[in-house]
């Protein structure tokens, strides 16, 4: 009896089960099926204040480096002004799998292209397939025809509509990380690159007063963008763009609202005290977000990838010695965005479409940092069409340019798997 | 008989150690030839004798003579591997040279960095780039661990760990130098050997950090004064630091000299000693000098009362020394001494041609400096360059002001006194008197700077942001000489402002374009040349400069 019984009880007990283990399977599909249906929720991407002034910041609740780099994928033949996030040969499909491959989980976009669809699209695909987030920035307008005007209202309404509409275009995109404001516009209030002035700033004798005027326009404005966007989407930081540390004490005073400092700096090897100082003038955490090398020699004549994988290599080693991880750095930064992804062959005399095609190897510029080419002449040693980290040939495959990894993508790839740093016995950051 | 056993087992025990060594001694020269013959054959048999050395080596000072000799016969074939390599295996032979042996690892594999990177070696850079820097750091903090402080080789490892992180200038950086300071001045209070301090100093100052390697020489000159150095040891000591070109370190030793003296009280003795350090230091061509520390020899001489002291030659030099240190308000002053106190002096016209000059276009006193040019242009007796340098700025101003009449008198006065000599002046006078008949304006260059050096709405450029700089100051006729300018730009990062160059004044036989920082020039005529400078970005000017040559 007590087996029958027991028996029964085991058959109801078994009739029971096999319901439960339906009404959970049909819960589990149900569940599947609205998950599915439902969008998905923007990760809440923060940063964390850890002590004495070190930052993390945090993605999905875990810690998270920006091994990035910037990117504009304008194919041979083109300027600026071509909407590569409407091509329809996808070339962000082959390059998120390179990258992928090398290890960046980031890519900074200066500013998002006209066609909000096509910007989706990229940032998801990005997001999706390869787990690489995007960074995305506004030029707040620093090209524009004659002068940034940022002492004028109408000016500032227009910059900040299309911040605004940018930031509610693609706040819900799970791919973006954050959000950068300029990127060296301070330069403009020092009065020698994008000069702007007001009326009451042309009243100023001095010209030291007259800077300070216009860092205390710029940096104010840049500070109610920052507010405007928290506003409207508080689950990303809002980073300022600024050209190294200048002008950062007037940004202290005038917006403490933005989260980090995303900064452009070209120093050679490395960064030297850049991390330390920034903490004593505007105690931010720090994004390197455009730094590295180009790979021609000015002063030889010829493509060199080492001397930019031994730039790029020890900018990185620098970078991740600040990491909060680091109990031995400044524990300020966030990891960095290198610049660039691929070559852009119409950046030397851009204003000639023939020359476009062609992969220029005048210099733009001097920097003694870089040292080996410096000797060029006029000592103008930086080639502005060749920052990519992976080269592009004319030769098309799958509809784009061929890419080829340089030295530097292979560096880096072994770097960032093996973060090898200058003090010996505290060496060891996780590679995330 | 318990003797001669114990002495018969000592002897075997003996021939049996003696065995030993000479079986490891051979084994190790084997070793030693090698690791050594395929890297220099010519300098075999002194490695081999210096490995030996090492093996014998009882002192630390034994061994440090050796080793240091072996580096270098290593370092200078660049064999930085070998040299590693042959370091490893002496550590199992020679256990007491543990330190020796991790330091000089360290030290190769620095070298080795160093080396890959400046001969492009990037396949070895990049391949074994991490475990070189992992063996230099891991064997310096082993040697740091390991050793006392008052260890050579502790303050050394940390000196070499410095300039990794300075060469890197990473993070640790000033963690590193912190640590290299605080171990030197350990060091400094108990070792007899202070050359690890002056060679910390020297590689500080190469470095560029001025302050701490001067803390250091301090300690070394203290350490080396503190060993009872009599005054001429420490003068000989000062000038032997002078002559090798290390300034820092003489002028420690001269101011532990000056600073005996002063307490000797001998003010006969003290004053010649002082003009002479002064003399040393103060600005001349292409001899080491520091004339921020001559004015300082110069003040004290002051300070001590000896106004007596300063002769006609004297005076000069130091108003000279200002002029090139750009402390012109007092270079303009001691000038003045000068005409004042010896209006004979040689160099009495120079002297008020260069208070014009300075009061004119540096203290934008126009009254005082006419007032100067005046009372050259007054001297009807003597023709000389300065009267007609004077007679042209007095010119130049009243061109300048717009009263051509005045301008065209001073020219033509100008013109009368010069005859056929004075080209240059006479040159450019003929230039602005076409100007002046043409009704046009000053020529652009110039009339920029005028206006600039001039004008009270300028007054915000004081020569801060572009400097000038001549290769020598002091020329004979013909004789070459380099202009160099450097302007003081903010960063500006990939966006470079491109600037433009106003040159204007004597220029001499170079005509330098709007695009040339710097050039090289010679003068025909004897006197004083000015040459000034506007540098300008697309948005505006940035500032002016102004230096003056004298041409004998």
């Amino acid at each position: 009896m007590r087996l029958s019984t027991n028996k029964e009880v085991s058959h109801k007990s078994q009739v029971t089960s096999h319901k439960s283990i339906l009404l959970a399977a049909c819960g589990l599909w149900l569940f599947v099926c609205l998950c599915a249906a439902a969008p998905r929720p923007t990760p809440k991407v923060y940063i964390k204040k850890l002590k004495n002034s070190r930052y993390q910041l945090i993605v999905n609740r875990k810690p998270y480096i920006v091994k990035g780099a910037c990117y504009n994928p304008i194919p041979i033949g083109q300027n600026h002004e071509y909407d590569w996030w409407s091509d329809p040969n996808k070339p962000w499909i082959r390059d998120g799998k390179l990258m992928k491959e090398m290890g960046i989980n980031t890519i900074r976009i200066y500013q998002a292209g006209s066609n909000p669809e096509a910007v989706k699209q990229v940032i998801r695909d990005f997001y999706e397939l390869y787990g690489i987030r995007t960074i995305l920035g506004h030029w707040l307008g620093f090209w524009e025809y004659p002068c940034p005007f940022y002492g004028d209202k109408d000016f500032q309404d227009k910059v900040r509509k299309e911040v605004l509409d940018t930031v509610n275009l693609y706040k819900d995109e799970p791919g973006i990380l954050l959000w950068i404001l300029g990127n060296e516009n301070n330069y403009s209030c020092l009065g020698f690159i994008n000069p702007w002035s007001t009326e009451e700033v042309d009243k100023e004798p001095d010209p030291q007063k007259q800077k300070a005027m216009r860092a205390k326009i710029y940096y104010s404005f840049v500070n109610e963008l920052s507010k405007e966007i928290h506003r409207v989407d508080p689950r990303h930081p809002v980073a300022l763009g600024n050209g190294e540390l200048i002008a950062l004490e007037f940004a202290k005073e005038h917006a403490q609202e933005v989260d980090l400092v995303a900064c452009i700096i070209y120093r050679g090897k490395t960064f030297g005290n850049l991390f330390n100082s920034l903490k004593a003038t505007f105690d931010k955490p720090i994004l390197l977000s455009e730094f590295g090398a180009d790979c021609y020699d000015a002063y030889l004549k010829k493509e060199d990838q080492n001397m930019q994988a031994f730039f790029l290599e020890s900018q990185w080693r620098q970078i991740y010695e600040n990491l909060a991880d680091n109990k031995t750095g400044a524990g300020n930064c966030l990891g960095g965005t290198t610049f660039e992804w691929t070559d852009e062959w119409w950046k030397h005399t851009d204003w000639d479409p023939e020359s476009w095609k062609v992969h220029d190897t005048g210099a733009g510029w001097s920097n003694g940092s870089y040292y080996f080419d410096i000797r060029a002449e006029g000592n103008k040693n930086m080639n502005e069409e060749w920052f990519g980290i992976v080269a592009i040939q004319e030769e098309l495959e799958n509809g784009i340019n061929k890419r080829i990894p340089r030295k530097a993508y292979y560096v880096l790839r072994d770097f960032w798997k093996n973060p090898v740093l200058n003090n010996h016995g505290k060496k060891k950051i996780k590679s995330k | 008989m318990i003797c001669k056993v114990k002495s018969q087992k000592s002897k075997v025990k003996s021939t049996s150690q003696n065995l030993k060594v000479l079986s490891f001694t051979l084994n190790f020269l084997l070793f030693t030839f090698y690791f050594l013959i395929p890297v220099f054959a010519q300098d075999v048999d002194k490695l081999v004798a210096l490995s030996k050395q090492i093996i014998e080596a009882k002192t630390n000072e034994d061994l440090n003579v050796a080793f240091v000799e072996l580096k270098d016969l290593y370092f200078q074939e660049n064999k930085y591997n070998e040299f590693v390599d042959f370091l490893k295996s002496l550590s199992a032979k020679k256990k007491t040279a543990g330190t020796f042996i991790n330091y000089y690892i360290a030290l190769t594999r620095y070298q080795e960095l160093k080396y890959l990177e400046e001969k492009q070696m990037w396949d070895e850079y990049f391949a074994r780039g991490n475990i070189y820097r992992d063996e230099l750091t891991g064997n310096a903090e082993k040697v740091i661990d390991s050793s006392a402080a008052t260890n050579p080789l502790n303050v050394y490892s940390r000196l070499l760990l410095w300039q990794l992180h300075k060469d890197q200038q990473d993070a640790f950086e000033q963690e590193a130098l912190e640590s290299l300071r605080r171990s030197c001045f350990e060091y400094a209070k108990s070792a007899k050997d202070i050359q690890p301090i002056k060679e910390a100093a020297d590689k500080l100052l190469e470095y560029q950090e001025r302050a701490k390697s001067k803390e250091l020489y301090k300690v070394y000159a203290d350490k080396v004064v503190s060993s009872e150095v009599n005054n001429e040891q420490l003068l000989s000591i000062a000038a032997d630091f002078y002559q090798e070109g290390n300034l820092e370190l003489s002028q420690n030793f001269y101011d532990v000299y000056i600073d005996r003296m002063q307490r000797g009280g001998d003010k006969e003795k003290i004053i010649p000693a002082l003009i002479s350090i002064a003399k040393s230091f103060a600005y001349q061509d292409g001899v080491p000098n520091d004339p921020a520390y001559a004015e300082k020899i110069f003040k004290k001489i002051e300070q001590l009362g000896a106004k007596k002291a300063f002769n006609q030659e004297l005076i000069y030099m130091r108003a000279f020394n200002l002029e090139k240190a750009k402390e012109y308000p007092q270079a303009k002053d001691i000038y003045q001494d000068l005409v004042k106190f010896y209006p004979q002096d040689a160099h009495k016209n120079e002297a008020i041609f260069k208070t014009g000059m300075i009061n004119t276009y540096i203290l934008r006193d126009i009254k005082a400096g006419r007032e100067s040019f005046e009372k050259l242009a007054q001297q009807e007796k003597e023709i000389n360059a300065h009267v007609i340098s004077g007679l042209y700025q007095l010119g130049l101003l009243s061109q300048w002001e717009n009263d051509f009449t005045k301008a065209k008198d001073y020219y033509a006065k100008l013109l009368e006194k010069a005859g056929t000599n004075y080209l240059e002046t006479v040159t450019l006078t003929r230039q602005r008197l076409k100007e002046i008949e043409d009704t046009g304006p000053i020529e652009y260059n110039l009339k920029t700077f005028l206006d600039i050096s001039l004008k009270e709405e300028y007054s915000g450029y004081k020569m801060t942001k572009v400097d000038l700089k001549a290769s020598i100051y002091r020329l004979k006729n013909n004789q070459q000489t380099n202009i160099t300018s450097t302007t003081y730009l903010p960063e500006s990062g990939c966006m470079q402002v491109e600037v433009q160059y106003l040159w204007s004044g004597h220029t001499g036989s170079a005509k330098p374009g709007i695009g040339q920082s710097s050039f090289d020039t010679s003068f025909e005529s004897a006197g004083t040349k000015d040459i000034n400078l506007v540098v300008v970005s697309p948005s505006g000017i940035i500032d002016r400069s102004l230096d003056l040559l004298d041409v004998y």
